[in-house]
C-alpha cells in the first residue's frame, strides 16, 4: 500500500449537485479498486492563474487515499474520458499530512 | 625594502578587505539556505506562499545562485513549482 494525494478541478457552470456526483463518482472507484479513502478536502471555487480550454474558475477537490497502482490506473482512465473535468493530478507522498490546509475552505 | 613590504601587506589587507578587524563577531559571507533547518517553510505544491517567493514576476523559476537554496531544496522546489503550474495555482 502506497498513500497518495489526488487533486481534481470540476467546470464551474455545473450545478452543486452535480460537482459532487462526479466526487462521489471517483470516490467508487477507488474504493472499488483497493483503495481506502483517507481525508477530502474541499477547496471550493478557485480562480486560475491562466485560463485553461477558455475556463477562468474551477471547483478544487483534493482526496488523500492509500491504494495501488493498479487503482490509479482505474482512476487515470476514468477521468481522461470525463469531459466534466478540466484536470487532475496525483502525487506519491511518504506520509500523509493531516493538519495543515493550505486553502481554508470548509472540510468535510 | 621595508617600503615594498608595506606595500605588499597593504595590497593583501585591501583584497581580503571584507576578513578585516572590524567585522561583527557573527558575520558570514555566504547566506545560508533560507528552506533548510530548523523551523523552515515546507516545500509543497500547495504552499503557494512559499512557492511565489521563488518565481520572478514573468511565472520563471529564480536561479539558486539569487536565492542561495541549497542544492537539495532546489531539486524539490522546482518540482514544487511545476506541480503547482500544471494545477494553475501558480
Amino acid at each position: 500500500m502506497n498513500s497518495y494525494e489526488h487533486t481534481i478541478i470540476i467546470k464551474q457552470d455545473l450545478q452543486e449537485n452535480q460537482s459532487k456526483k462526479v466526487l462521489n463518482k471517483y470516490e467508487e472507484i477507488i474504493t472499488k479498486n483497493l483503495g481506502k479513502i483517507v481525508k477530502i478536502e474541499d477547496w471550493g471555487l478557485l480562480n486560475f492563474a491562466r485560463p485553461i480550454k477558455n475556463n477562468k474558475k474551477g471547483l478544487y477537490f483534493h482526496i488523500k487515499f492509500d491504494g495501488e497502482g493498479k487503482t490509479i490506473d482505474e482512476l487515470e482512465k476514468a477521468e481522461n474520458i470525463d469531459d466534466k473535468l478540466i484536470r487532475y493530478l496525483t502525487v506519491k507522498v511518504n506520509k500523509h499530512d493531516l493538519e495543515t490546509n493550505y486553502f481554508g475552505k470548509k472540510e468535510n | 625594502m621595508k617600503r615594498n613590504n608595506r606595500r605588499k601587506d597593504k595590497k593583501k589587507t585591501s583584497q581580503n578587505s571584507k576578513l578585516s578587524l572590524f567585522q561583527k563577531p557573527g558575520f558570514k559571507f555566504f547566506k545560508q539556505c533560507p528552506l533548510s533547518g530548523k523551523n523552515a517553510p515546507v516545500v509543497d505544491y500547495k504552499n503557494v506562499r512559499v512557492l511565489k517567493k521563488y518565481i520572478s514576476e514573468s511565472g520563471r523559476i529564480l536561479p539558486s545562485r539569487i536565492t542561495s537554496v541549497s542544492q537539495k531544496k532546489q531539486k524539490e522546489l522546482s518540482r514544487a513549482i511545476k506541480r503547482a503550474r500544471l494545477l494553475a495555482i501558480i
